[in-house]
């Protein structure tokens, strides 16, 4: 495959994350543009992505600078539609593996942090919410893994869905980041319950996938928390006054 | 490569979702077995064996061949309507199920994401919960959009693809309970929804829905008058 891909990205968000991931285990060539979800350059939406979020695609069209996208480049948006993208372009980076059945189980794993993990982190680190549904979608994901390795033994799109999650709940957490009251230990409180010994196969998960050069090389962690110890500063200036 | 692996299906006419694999399923021509669940009084089995969720649909592959109420422990068991059209995708790539090109599989898959969020929200808000019809409106407004002006299936062709078996039964379903006002929805609203749903802003719709319903394996699971005898007798939509 030769046409030429531009990935329109941004290091705090946990869908771009995936496609970058994605695109490392690909070990493809392709352009990294960062939007500054805070302030999006005006060409963003109308050439790009309408909806205005990243991650998006760039694919094919002329080789233009980032910043002056073709139209004749086709646009593709929604992270978990890019990652199966990218499996589907290179087939030999393993993103999702070629038997049926094990695709399948990918998918389902994709599934179960879609419909699990991603409302008990909003519910919870967002709205505050009590931290046990956070804990149940980490057990029912933790049922799902078998004894060692990833989600289905080998590294496949099924941790490259949850790996950006997992690492900025942890990062928050530990940072006391988060929609509750700052200074209260509550983010403390809360690493706490998930690193619970019941959780003790998904502690080591993901350690696994935070050892796995795709995942490391595309976090940036400093990066990360400065953002969220800004944006968590502004929601909690809201939610309980300055 | 021809699949030679047992497959049985756990469905329910009444459910858009079970839809979705049946028009696939049919389309691949696979050779399966078909079981109706009854999902007001499910059997303790099939939470047990088949589907932890209990939901349908829900697809046995593989292992011996035994009666659908005994599933065997040998048999890989899927759920979620969309994971089970990627499988039959992946089982029958010569079914039209998904083309081959890297693009435009991501667009059916783009598609398909629309339909299980704006396009699936507004059904349940306003057929389902009662709401407002604003959402369910500007859901299939969106969809509408994203078909190809001319004519043509979602990707654009003659036939199904699994963009198209996850949005039709959705689609059928609307204008059908629209157009005899059911739902739980305030008496009179179905049918000022369908009368939207039907005028000439939602033209290029109402002729998408004709030509799914022409085509084959459409009809194959589709029959509007037991579809419309059952949802009359929903205990769901009883107004008072």
């Amino acid at each position: 495959m030769s046409q030429q891909i531009t990935l329109y990205t941004a290091k705090i968000c946990p869908y771009a994350h995936r496609a970058e991931i994605a695109l490392a285990e690909a070990k493809v060539e392709y352009t990294r543009f960062e939007i500054d979800l805070r302030n999006k350059p005006d060409w963003y939406v109308p050439k790009v992505n309408p909806v205005g979020k990243v991650p998006a695609i760039a694919y094919g069209g002329p080789t233009v600078p980032a910043d002056q996208p073709s139209p004749e480049s086709t646009k593709l948006v929604e992270s978990l539609v890019l990652v199966e993208f990218i499996a589907d372009l290179f087939p030999e980076s393993g993103i999702l593996p070629k038997d049926p059945v094990l695709r399948a189980k990918a998918r389902l794993f994709v599934d179960a942090v879609s419909n699990k993990v991603s409302p008990a982190q909003a519910a919870v680190l967002i709205r505050g919410e009590d931290p046990e549904q956070l804990v149940q979608a980490y057990e029912a994901v933790q049922a799902l893994l078998p004894p060692q390795g990833f989600a289905i033994g080998e590294f496949s799109a099924a941790d490259i869905a949850i790996a950006p999650f997992l690492a900025r709940i942890e990062l928050n957490l530990a940072n006391d980041l988060g929609g509750f009251p700052a200074d209260q230990g509550e983010g403390p409180k809360i690493l706490e319950l998930l690193r619970a010994p019941k959780l003790a196969r998904l502690q080591q998960y993901f350690k696994d996938i935070q050892a796995r050069p795709s995942f490391a090389t595309t976090f940036d962690k400093e990066h990360v928390l400065a953002s969220s110890k800004r944006r968590f500063a502004e929601l909690r200036a809201k939610k309980y006054g300055a | 490569m021809v699949n030679t692996e047992q497959i049985t299906f756990y469905t329910h006419i009444y459910s858009p979702y079970s839809q979705r694999v049946h028009i696939a399923l049919e389309q691949a021509k696979a050779d399966y077995t078909p079981y109706t669940l009854n999902v007001l009084d499910k059997p303790d089995w099939y939470a047990a064996k088949v589907n932890p969720a209990g939901k349908i649909p829900a697809i046995t592959y593989g292992g011996p061949k035994v009666s659908p109420d005994t599933p065997s422990d040998e048999s890989v068991k899927l759920a979620e309507s969309a994971v089970i059209l990627e499988f039959l995708a992946d089982l029958f790539p010569d079914a039209g199920l998904l083309p081959a090109d890297p693009v435009a599989r991501a667009r059916a898959r783009f598609f398909l994401t629309v339909v299980d969020t704006k396009g699936f929200e507004g059904f349940r808000e306003f057929i389902f919960l009662g709401h407002a019809m604003a959402p369910l409106i500007d859901g299939y407004a969106a969809l509408q959009a994203l078909l190809p002006p001319a004519g043509g299936f979602a990707l654009g062709g003659d036939a199904l693809t699994i963009a198209d078996m996850a949005f039709a039964p959705f689609l059928a379903r609307t204008y059908l309970l629209l157009s005899v006002d059911l739902g739980k929805f305030p008496a009179g609203e179905g049918k000022k929804a369908y009368a939207i749903l039907t005028s000439p802003r939602f033209a290029r719709l109402q002729q998408y829905l004709q030509d799914v319903k022409a085509n084959p394996y459409w009809k194959a699971t589709w029959d509007e008058d037991t579809q419309l005898a059952m949802w009359f007798t929903n205990p769901v939509f009883r107004r008072k």
